[in-house]
């Protein structure tokens, strides 16, 4: 059994995982950048190891540093959370060649499943459908163009090794066609280093529902069922829920079975993800495989939610050498669940990311809602990082029950000092065909792009309250990180 | 209307405001001349003493003009990632002019008006606070 563990990340992740292993009493260990090293998650480590300076490339993702940091501290297992190393195939076998285990599946099944060519190739050959599409072996600007042709238009033209929407263009026409391929190769090689491309048909205002897959070394692969996550901005995810209004039962079926078989196919272990578009409605829906997550998503609170396990331990417990926590076919959904994503970021100017002190930040606390954060009153968002501040987690028996929580909660939540994209959130749950449930992967940007598109006038009771305030000042709980004489802050390994 | 708002403090920051029979939580952070509040999912900023027009941020990237010089200045604090353009350069309105990096998303600063660039205050890897001046064009 894992004993100790480095948690290689930062933010409500790192916490997270410190939790799921405070509670099999595995011991925790912490690293931090020079931005971080007060932060929430350091706080919460049993141990704590400076990695470097803020930015990433110099510390979270430096793969010699948290190889031996981890040597340093014995740990005997490394989990990755989210982001940053986690679906690095070089970091999984540095981790392999350094004898710590590494929380997620073997080095060669991210590699593996990281090349979109050999990934679909694997899922065809595995009997999962993917979007029709094709690798043109000539991969000069005729031969993707001809490659083009033959799926027609519209269509795409995507770097193998993408991801994020990098390396990926819209072909309306063959008028374009030329131009889009000499710009995602250009994207794809900037970007990944590889300029290998392929084309796919552009599918019709497709949903984008995910399965959660989980394999042991004893030979269970199962599924958690889904995760409907079509409420993305900019290709980025922004509301996430289970069960999917769009899936039938008979669909459900179909999709998370094709889940367990591409898991099968890519020998797969531990916690992942099988990324679905889906296309048309009911039972006839058709179903494409997009890409495999070989990591936990930042969206796993959800299946938690529905199915009423703990991911995390099963993830520490499948890493350890141990069966899956569960018996295959017992689990099921219950009620529904729906997360938002808390970014710190302005909806009224573009979304422009927002830095700077959380003079007031205070978490809602009420039946059926699970705050998952990596921030603190008192401290700093640096630039440094990920905007995302929390995941907010709301459950109800029906899907309008799980969203009026989800806004109840969200009206609960001051975060002052920097913008958040709170108001947005309200107003898209406030929208009537996110209600309906009847979206796809481009309604926020096409039907939601300006929401909130200027700040509001306080109303009157409020203006005449803060007149009545004055020149009145609460002194900030915490002005800087050094002032900070909180014991509960600044002791560590203290239990009450 | 407003002569039946009563205020009282119920905690640090926390505040309830009663008025026309209701009881609201309002919450303030930050001093007299900048609050920030937020009552029910909304966030207000300004100075709200009597007297004060409110003042809210202007929006898109600031740029101050000073006589024919605009100074282009970073919206928020950032990593200076790609200088598009060079002294003497000419540019037109919407032109890439930088391109900050914060937050694992580029953030392109274009030009607000025909010109040419000035003066060049930032380089590529430096980071910069809000409101640092980056350039200026003519």
């Amino acid at each position: 059994m894992i004993r100790r563990v480095l948690i290689a990340n930062r933010g409500e992740i790192a916490l997270r995982i410190i939790q799921a292993c405070r509670e099999m009493n595995i011991e925790t260990i912490a690293v931090f950048s020079d931005a971080d090293a007060r932060a929430p998650h350091v706080l919460a480590a049993d141990r704590a190891v400076a990695i470097g300076p803020a930015p990433a490339i110099q510390s979270y993702l430096s793969i010699p540093t948290l190889i031996s940091a981890a040597r340093a501290e014995r740990a005997d297992a490394v989990h990755p959370g989210y982001g940053f190393l986690s679906e690095s195939a070089a970091f999984a076998r540095a981790c392999e060649q350094a004898g710590v285990v590494f929380v997620g599946p073997p080095s060669e099944v991210i590699s593996r499943m990281g090349s979109k060519i050999e990934a679909r190739q694997l899922m065809q050959s595995a009997g999962v459908p993917i979007v029709p599409g094709h690798v043109p072996h000539d991969q000069s600007d005729s031969g993707v163009r001809r490659a083009l042709e033959e799926i027609g238009f519209p269509a795409l033209v995507k770097a193998s090794a993408g991801g994020g929407g990098k390396g990926m263009r819209v072909v309306e026409g063959i008028a374009e066609a030329t131009g889009a391929v000499q710009a995602a190769r250009r994207e794809a090689v900037a970007s990944f280093g590889d300029g290998t491309l392929y084309v796919e048909r552009l599918l019709d205002r497709p949903r984008h529902v995910e399965v959660q897959v989980f394999a042991d070394a004893f030979g269970h692969t199962t599924h958690l069922f889904e995760r409907e996550c079509s409420a993305q901005r900019r290709h980025q995810k922004v509301l996430e829920e289970s069960p999917s209004p769009a899936l039938t039962p008979a669909l459900r079926q179909r999709m998370t079975q094709a889940a367990v078989a591409a898991a099968r196919a890519a020998e797969y272990r531990n916690a992942g993800t099988i990324e679905f578009l889906v296309e048309g409605r009911g039972d006839g829906a058709n179903f494409y495989f997009l890409e495999m997550n070989t990591r936990l998503q930042v969206e796993h609170a959800v299946t938690e939610a529905v199915v009423g396990v703990d991911l995390v331990r099963a993830q520490l417990l499948v890493a350890s050498g141990e069966p899956l926590p569960w018996e295959e076919g017992s689990l099921a959904q219950r009620g529904h669940a729906i997360e938002a994503r808390v970014y710190a970021e302005d909806p009224s100017r573009e979304f422009l990311p927002q830095a700077g002190r959380l003079l007031l930040y205070r978490e809602p606390r009420m039946p059926g809602v699970r705050v998952d954060a990596g921030v603190a009153e008192g401290h700093e968002v640096t630039v440094h990082y990920d905007p995302m501040l929390a995941k907010v987690i709301a459950v109800g028996e029906t899907r309008d029950a799980a969203i009026s929580r989800l806004a109840a909660a969200l009206r609960a939540y001051p975060v002052l000092g920097i913008r958040t994209n709170i108001p947005y959130l309200l107003a898209v749950l406030d929208h009537s065909r996110f209600r309906s449930g009847d979206i796809d992967t481009s309604f926020l940007d096409r039907e939601a792009g300006d929401l909130v598109h200027s700040v509001p006038e306080p109303p009157a009771f409020l203006r005449e309250a803060l007149r009545q305030l004055g020149d009145e000042a609460d002194e900030p709980r915490t002005t800087t990180h050094e002032a900070n004489t909180d014991p509960w802050l600044t002791l560590r390994d203290w239990r009450a | 209307m407003t002569s039946a708002v009563r205020t009282t403090r119920i905690g640090a920051g926390t505040y309830l405001v009663e008025h026309d029979g209701r009881n609201e939580t309002v919450y303030v952070a930050g001093p007299a001349s900048d609050r920030w509040v937020f009552w029910n999912g909304q966030v207000f900023r300004g100075d709200f003493r009597p007297d004060t027009p409110l003042t809210a941020p202007a929006a898109g990237p600031k740029a101050g003009a000073h006589g024919s010089v605009t100074a282009i200045v970073a919206p928020m604090p950032a990593r200076v990632g790609s200088v598009a353009v060079a002294i003497g350069s000419r540019v037109r309105k919407g032109d890439i002019l930088i391109v900050l990096e914060a937050m694992k998303m580029e953030l392109p600063i274009r030009a607000p008006g025909d010109g040419v660039v000035a003066a060049v205050h930032c380089e590529e890897g430096q980071l910069v606070q809000a409101d640092a001046a980056l350039m200026d064009l003519e």
